[in-house]
């Protein structure tokens, strides 16, 4: 896997009023790769991806996805045309909606590219929300949501609704999927569940992963390379053995 | 979806089918049981469906409160008129300018409109009813003002040298009959459609939509835009109906029956709307036989309504469909 890193992220600055929340951050995400993405809590951790997804516009530095420069780009044209997606620290779903209809709004901007053919009627439009709806049956078998997805997402558990959220991720055979704290408030058996769903996506689909995650044992299980923030700033980066042994890194944010 | 269309879903079609064409016979056979009162009280209500489901589709599925429908049947309604009376254009042109008029004339101020957050946005569209009403009245050269554009001809249909006028009660109830089903079945076949799911979506969370990738600033402009146009193709019915316009079109009480209609009849369901419109606006009418109580008891059943289903009458339709189902 060599070539262009699949992200390619310089000099990324935020501020707000004089709060410079994100400063000159610099981090690429190979092709195929785990990356960690680690800091304390008002870090920028958040703020970063919010910039790099399009959810906030960045004030200075670039922004390159697979090549092509995104930087100022809205967050669904990044999310389609780009295929880089991400997830939110507070899980969001839509509540409402059965775990069907979730996974299939979720793919669906991506069989039906212009904003026009969306009104699609007849059979060729009919064959692909057949297909749609084939892929999402399949994805939430393998999320092990088979049981209840009739149930409208709202009513499930907080870690049922992370699965949602990752499964809807890949509704779309994504090239990089941003997620941000994927294991916050879920229990140990499903910290294991997802991160077995992480490495799958990984190995079998070939999606990188930019991970923002305060739970190291994940964090190094699953990342060759960390990246460290730290008011706004790299701090460092390396294997996650660097960065547990980066006597910096201990001081601001590991402890001891 | 909601609990209604959820039920509605699983309980299958078998019965709704022969339930609708039953409705649908009905409705065709009306005339000839139904008084000319009651007549004109079901005209009425299926001219004020095409602006509900207009608003239904910006309310009930996209979730944009907007009360500026009256300020598009209004503009639909002079449109209409206007070309009538100047032109002397056959029905269907002065029908479709209309709902293009009201269309075209929602996208520039839903640029604006459509930036502003929920309160805000609809404060602005209360604002837009109020400035068509304002324009109605003082542009006296193209509305004659407060004296409306008066003896706007019945609708007429003109087939090369053969022509056709829609006149009486009963031909005009057939006509808006069949505008309703078509502007049924479109509305019904937007929010199928995959578009439809993404304006549920929308409803439900923007920021969700928008990160998977549905650009939610051109449906909301999209749907605000359809809504608009339904909402000027019922104010041409209206025109050619009452065949006089006058600033009162541009009413805010027309907005708030529409709301009504909608939330009533339960956001977000199409067979809701349709049940809205033929309550509310029968209510209204036959609330005519005690004048002076007849703001008073509207008002109170709107309480009752939203004490016992704040969520419309949609919900006790599904559950009528699966009581039905459970006896079978």
């Amino acid at each position: 896997m060599t070539g262009l890193p699949i992200l390619d992220i310089s000099g990324l600055c935020k501020s707000y009023g004089a709060v410079r929340a994100v400063d000159g951050v610099d981090l690429q995400v190979d092709r195929g790769e785990i990356c960690g993405l680690i800091g304390p809590n008002g870090s920028g951790k958040s703020t970063f991806f919010d910039c790099v997804t399009g959810l906030a516009k960045p004030s200075a530095g670039a922004v390159k996805l697979d090549g092509q420069d995104i930087t100022g780009w809205s967050l669904n044209d990044i999310a389609r045309e780009g295929r880089m997606l991400r997830s939110f620290q507070k899980t969001v779903v839509f509540s409402a909606l059965d775990i069907e209809e979730n996974l299939v709004i979720a793919g669906q901007m991506f069989t039906f590219p212009g904003i026009w053919s969306t009104f699609g009627i007849g059979s060729a439009a009919r064959n692909r929300v057949a297909a749609l709806r084939e892929r999402a049956r399949e994805l939430i078998k393998i999320a092990g949501l088979w049981d209840v997805r009739f149930q409208p997402a709202g009513k499930l558990s907080g870690g049922q609704q992370k699965l949602i959220q990752f499964a809807s991720m890949l509704m779309p055979e994504p090239k990089l999927i941003l997620l941000d704290e994927p294991m916050a408030g879920i229990n140990p058996k499903l910290i294991e569940r997802v991160v077995e769903s992480i490495r799958l996506a990984n190995t079998s689909f070939g999606v990188s992963f930019l991970i923002i995650e305060h739970n190291i044992d994940v964090v190094t299980s699953l990342c060759r390379r960390v990246v460290v923030l730290d008011q706004g700033r790299k701090l460092a980066e390396g294997t996650p053995d660097d960065i547990v042994q980066n006597q910096a890194v201990r001081e601001a944010y590991l402890g001891g | 979806m909601t609990p209604a269309e959820l039920t509605a879903a699983t309980t299958g079609r078998d019965l709704r089918v022969p339930f609708g064409v039953a409705l649908v016979a009905l409705a065709c056979a009306a005339p000839l049981f139904l008084g000319n009162y009651p007549l004109h009280a079901m005209i009425i209500a299926l001219i004020f469906l095409l602006p509900a489901h207009g608003l239904n589709l910006l309310l009930g599925y996209t979730g944009l409160l907007s009360l500026a429908q009256a300020a598009f049947f209004g503009i639909g309604a002079y449109t209409s008129a206007l070309l009538a009376v100047h032109f002397g254009t056959p029905f269907y042109v002065n029908f479709l300018a209309a709902g293009l008029m009201a269309g075209a004339i929602a996208l520039p101020l839903g640029i604006p409109a459509l930036r502003l957050r929920a309160t805000s946005f609809v404060m602005c569209t209360l604002g837009f009813v109020i400035i068509g009403q304002a324009i109605a009245k003082n542009w006296i050269t193209l509305t004659r003002g407060d004296m409306g554009l008066a003896a706007i001809p019945k609708p007429w249909f003109a087939l090369g040298p053969a022509s056709f006028t829609v006149s009486g009660t009963v031909g005009f109830y057939y006509l808006v009959l069949a505008i309703a089903a078509i502007a049924t079945l479109v509305a019904y076949l937007i929010v199928r459609s995959p578009a439809g799911r993404n304006m549920i979506a929308i409803r439900e969370n923007e920021t969700l939509a928008e990160s998977v990738g549905i650009p939610t600033w051109h449906y909301k402009l999209v749907v605000f835009m359809i809504s608009a146009a339904f909402a000027g193709l019922g104010g041409s019915l209206y025109a050619h109906y009452l065949t006089v316009v006058s600033p009162l079109t541009f009413q805010m009480y027309y907005s708030t029956t529409m709301l009504i209609i909608v939330l009533g009849g339960g956001a977000g369901t199409i067979s809701g709307v349709i049940f809205g419109s033929l309550l509310f606006v029968g209510l209204t009418e036959a609330l005519r036989v005690a004048p002076e109580l007849r703001m008073i008891a509207y008002g109170f059943f709107l309480l009752g309504l939203v004490f016992w289903f704040p969520s419309g009458f949609a919900p006790l339709i599904g559950r009528f469909w699966s009581f039905l189902e459970r006896r079978k």
